[in-house]
């Protein structure tokens, strides 16, 4: 669609967020503020073993505590094979997940459930079930689940899609494209890095939660923290046994994802407690349970190999992937794919590729989606590879990166090649501001002066690193999105949004997209989102897709109200529509200057002539994912006697095409950025022998605090994307992709070690400088 | 998280009826000062709470030189007192703020700080360096230098025994301290505080500590002496830098190594006595 350029009223403001002033006035907006009468509590009983066959389960002691109503397992729930990743149809994560198994395949996996009246009885009861087990040898490395004569994780006969069971892998691709083994050998320069990111946790600040109950036609509500809730209205009933058209999903506000809520985890449960009840059901995750028992980052080790000629235009890239999806195969598929897909087109001048993995089983915690879904950790090997490539030419790495990145006009087999689970689609880049993000990003840190000078202050040594990165917006040929406007009689709009709004402001970017095209303030656009009874349908939140799919159905059904508005008021005019302009609140003819309010035009299509409610839906589906670009530097200073590294300065400027919100836009980098500094240099699940996660809380897993935050500095550069609503792309994963890699380089600068395993440690920084000698 | 089975709490008006109060719960009752640990670590059999903050331990004074600190007092009311702010060249500040986070100071007080005294926290490497003595009622009166009474086995103690006042001697030089966490509010993955005093151009004295290695911070005699009577500067550094790294006991856990540890307990002692006597020499 074409991107117009008159002055724009509502896109690209930073106006008050629809849902700001309730949020900030503590009102009860979230899942659990609902409080409802006679509500049970519903509990999970986990399993103590990473690997083991149930015996037996005795609930007889647990039934019999005051106030239990009821007890669940898998003696007493249907047995439907599923996958929990909330994911469109078809789904292309392997069904190996039931809702309580004969086998448990991690420790905190699912065993039993309880609902009673009190979280104390639930507790008692829990204490009281009864299970034998019959342990068996787990697996706890993906080194481990290869190896000849590992235990079978998933030797259910009714599992469906495994890629290959019985050697433990979940999934597996191979993409090649030209012969990358032959253009290595042949290359002026190869290099190559091997970069490891642990079990790491989204560390939402709402714990994952459901309030199940019957309204008063008998269905069941859903009231969940969810990112689908479509899915989760999709999955429920085929795992509980309901019909569909029975259950409605609300999402109210989310207190964050991270893509960890893109999973259907306590739903079905909440859903069969109430079922079996008839009683409201409450269910929270502790935050223990979040860590092991929710969803994680796939743990993964990536192999990149570049070749490239003396001028530093690569002609080679091979990345290999072992990706660890844990003890269930959610998001296993398509993380790994993304960890190719997201990553190889930006460098397009290679013509010789080969992707290649597998995702394997673990009896460990399970992965599914982390905001940057693979991308971060291919960038994070990507990245780094490019630096190694750099120093070895004797090329700035920003040029490095200006000779290699992709350009508008420009495409990459890659998109055709690997898609979500299946081939992806052919596209051309249409907007690509990567040029000016590595300008504006190396004047603003000071590249040219500061990097490869080693300042030196006490023992803290600096250094300068940086990255580039791409995502996407939605997923081609499988997202779509729906929106529904409707004029009231007053002339303010109401808007019906499938999509779900995780704290990311995308109720405020959606109302201002259609505030744009119907030329009102963003308050005159009430929005309504996420209910899977009375909003369209949005695949959810997820791929950075909303504000280019679901903005995109949003002006689409806000250029037709505009049209229907036009029609009425050449009516009421007496004018041709083609003379009509609508803009500020009202209807004016070019020709005469007659003006026709918005209230005008709404009280006389509700009540005066010709009567009719304006109002349409429409839906776009997603044909092409346009990337966003970013250009990320940082400096570092590392402690040369301890190990230890600070984040000094960290610059970010991100293409994201028009920001429909910059404050918001900006939100998101710096969230990404911090979230991707944990990554770099704090955050990572621990594990005992037995399987068991050792830091599952935040007294010994550490995020960044506002302490540890550096100065980011988030740019956002323009472009205009033609497929984008008001030209706009996505921005929420970008950002996460860059940290892991700009910091490891920036360490590199400093120190000439190369940080290859996350977190960047002060013992790991310490020994790998010991070890080079340094 | 809920409430587990507590079912009365008690505001103790005096240290008398805190003591009965729990003499009379036993094994079922608990303090309650800041309530960190008990937050971090609820525990399922207590039954009545007893709450000792309105007892009159929540105080800091200058007691010649020294700083004497009721229990009660939280981190933030030290950090806020003039007394607690100038003792030996300004090192409880210093210790202080690098304890967890604003909110946590404004709850943790030094008496639990004291009886809690867990092998990474920053205050009792600190209270070992510092010399600083306890007090407690229980059955009878009690004091002790924290350095010894973490030599017995003093958590049984204060089952039965509430912590009154922490006394801080006073020290001719200055003291500093120093500590890595992997981020800044942190829990220590190695501490050290380490003072001393300079007289004639030489050092009189120096006391230096080390925590979370990853055991309960101890002092370690040798290295003081190889302090004592010895001219500050670098090379005095690097040699107790050497030293410490040579001879220190570490041990490993999940948050790092015993090699990580023990080169690092040199780089921190050495710093610290370095920032020490330049405060002890200006």
């Amino acid at each position: 669609m074409a991107v117009e350029t008159r002055q724009r009223v509502a896109v690209g403001r930073s106006v008050t967020k629809v849902d700001g002033p309730s949020l900030v006035a503590g009102k009860p907006v979230f899942t659990l503020d609902l409080d409802l009468p006679g509500a049970l509590v519903g509990k999970i009983l986990p399993s103590p073993h990473a690997h083991a066959a149930i015996v037996s389960v005795d609930t007889s002691e647990a039934e019999a505590v005051p106030g239990v109503r009821a007890v669940l397992h898998h003696g007493n729930v249907p047995r439907v094979p599923y996958t929990t990743a909330g994911q469109g149809w078809p789904e292309p994560s392997p069904y190996d997940t039931v809702l309580f198994d004969r086998k448990v395949r991690f420790v905190g996996d699912r065993v039993a459930a309880v609902a009673a009246e009190t979280e104390e009885a639930a507790e008692e009861a829990l204490a009281k079930i009864r299970v034998e087990y019959d342990v068996l040898p787990a697996v706890l490395s993906p080194e481990d689940a290869q190896a000849d004569g590992a235990p079978v994780i998933h030797d259910e006969p009714d599992a469906e899609g495994i890629y290959d069971a019985q050697h433990n892998i979940a999934a597996a691709v191979d993409i090649p494209v030209g012969n990358v083994a032959r253009a290595l050998a042949e290359a002026d320069v190869a290099v190559e890095a091997t970069c490891e990111i642990p079990y790491s946790q989204h560390a939402a600040i709402e714990p994952h939660c459901v309030l199940a109950y019957f309204d008063e036609a008998g269905r069941l509500v859903l009231r969940t923290s969810t990112q689908v809730p479509f899915h989760v209205r999709r999955i429920v009933a085929r795992v509980v046994g309901l019909d569909p058209a029975r259950i409605r999903v609300i999402k109210p506000r989310i207190g964050g994802g991270f893509g960890s809520k893109q999973e259907i985890v306590l739903e079905p449960v909440a859903a069969l407690l109430a079922l079996r009840t008839g009683r409201p059901v409450r269910m929270a995750y502790t935050r223990q349970e979040v860590f092991v028992a929710s969803r994680t980052r796939h743990p993964m080790r990536v192999n990149v190999k570049l070749g490239a000629r003396e001028d530093g235009v690569l002609q080679a890239i091979d990345m290999e992937v072992l990706s660890n999806t844990g003890a269930y195969g959610a998001h296993a598929l398509t993380v790994l794919s993304n960890v190719g897909s997201k990553t190889l087109p930006l460098y397009n001048k290679a013509p010789h590729l080969r992707f290649h993995g597998k995702a394997v089983y673990t009896n460990l915690p399970v992965a599914g989606a982390y905001r940057g879904y693979g991308a971060t950790q291919g960038y994070f090997a990507l990245e780094v590879a490019m630096d190694v490539l750099a120093e070895k030419l004797g090329i700035d790495p920003v040029e490095l990166r200006r000779r290699n990145h992709i350009r508008v006009g420009e495409t990459s087999p890659i998109f055709e090649k690997i898609g979500e689970g299946r081939e992806g689609t052919a596209q051309i880049i249409r907007s690509c501001a990567l040029g000016e993000c590595l300008r504006i990003g190396a004047d603003r840190i000071g590249w040219k002066e500061n990097r490869g000078r080693r300042r030196e202050d006490g023992p803290w040594v600096h250094g300068l690193g940086m990255a580039c990165a791409m995502q996407g917006s939605g997923i081609t040929g499988v997202d779509m999105a729906a929106a529904t406007l409707v004029m009231q009689d007053d002339g303010s709009f109401r808007l019906l949004v499938g999509a779900t709004d995780l704290g990311t402001g995308s109720d405020t970017i959606l109302a201002q997209i259609a505030a744009e095209e119907l030329g009102v303030p963003v308050d005159r656009v009430l929005v309504y989102s996420s209910d899977t009874d009375f909003t369209p349908f949005d695949t959810g939140a997820y791929a950075s897709s909303t504000t280019y799919v679901s903005g995109n159905a949003v002006l689409r059904a806000a250029q037709e109200v505009h049209r229907q508005i036009l029609a009425v008021a050449a009516e009421a005019l007496e004018e041709r529509a083609a003379d009509l302009e609508l803009t500020a609140g009202a209807v004016q003819s070019r020709k005469t200057g007659k003006r026709l309010s918005l209230s005008e035009i709404g009280h006389r299509a509700t009540y005066v002539t010709d009567q009719r409610q304006i109002a349409a839906t429409a839906s776009f589906a997603c044909p092409e994912s346009p990337p966003p670009f970013a250009a990320f530097f940082c400096e570092v200073a590392v402690d040369r006697e301890t190990g230890v590294v600070r984040v000094e300065r960290f610059v970010v400027a991100a293409d994201c095409g028009t920001a429909i919100h910059p404050q918001a836009a900006e939100g998101q980098l710096e969230g990404a950025i911090l979230q991707g500094i944990g990554h770099a240099l704090y955050e990572e699940m621990l594990f005992a022998n037995s399987g068991r996660c050792v830091n599952a809380g935040f007294f010994d897993y550490k995020l960044p605090s506002s302490l540890d935050a550096p100065q980011i500095e988030a740019i956002l550069v323009p472009s205009e994307e033609p497929t984008g609503p008001w030209g706009a792309k996505s921005i929420s994963e970008i950002g996460i992709n860059g940290p892991l890699p700009a910091i490891s380089n920036a360490i590199h600068d400093a120190m000439g070690v190369r940080l290859t395993q996350a977190p960047f440690t002060p013992e790991r920084v310490l020994l790998s400088r010991r070890a080079a000698g340094k | 998280m809920h409430g587990g089975r507590v079912r009365r709490f008690h505001f103790a008006r005096d240290v008398e009826e805190a003591l009965s109060l729990l003499a009379a719960y036993g094994s079922r009752g608990a303090v309650l000062a800041g309530g960190v640990d008990l937050l971090r670590s609820p525990r399922g059999d207590v039954e009545g709470l007893v709450d000792i903050t309105r007892i009159g331990l929540s105080s800091v004074r200058e007691t010649g030189g020294g700083v004497a600190i009721g229990a009660t007092t939280t981190l933030s009311g030290v950090l806020e007192s003039q007394a607690g702010h100038d003792y030996a060249g300004g090192i409880l500040p210093e210790v202080l703020r690098a304890v967890a986070s604003l909110p946590l100071r404004n709850m943790a007080t030094l008496g639990g700080a004291v009886v809690s005294a867990h092998p990474w926290a920053d205050i009792p490497t600190a209270l070992v360096a510092l010399g600083a003595e306890v007090r407690w009622q229980g059955e009878r009166e009690g004091r002790s230098l924290v350095e010894e009474l973490y030599r017995t086995p003093f958590r049984g103690l204060f089952r039965s025994a509430v912590v009154t006042e922490v006394r801080f001697p006073p020290w001719n030089g200055a003291f500093a301290y120093e500590k890595v966490g992997r981020t800044r509010y942190d829990i220590a993955l190695l501490n050290a505080c380490c003072g001393v005093g300079v007289e004639d151009g030489r050092i009189a004295w120096a006391r230096v500590a080390v925590g979370a290695r990853p055991t309960r911070g101890e002092r370690l005699p040798w290295a003081e002496e190889a302090l004592v009577g010895r001219v500050p500067g670098e090379p005095l550094w690097n040699e107790v830098r050497r030293l410490v790294e040579e001879r220190i006991e570490v041990g490993e856990d999940r948050r790092a190594s015993g090699e990580w540890r023990r080169t690092v307990a040199g780089v921190l002692v050495a710093r610290a006595v370095a920032r020490a006597a330049r405060k002890a020499s200006a």
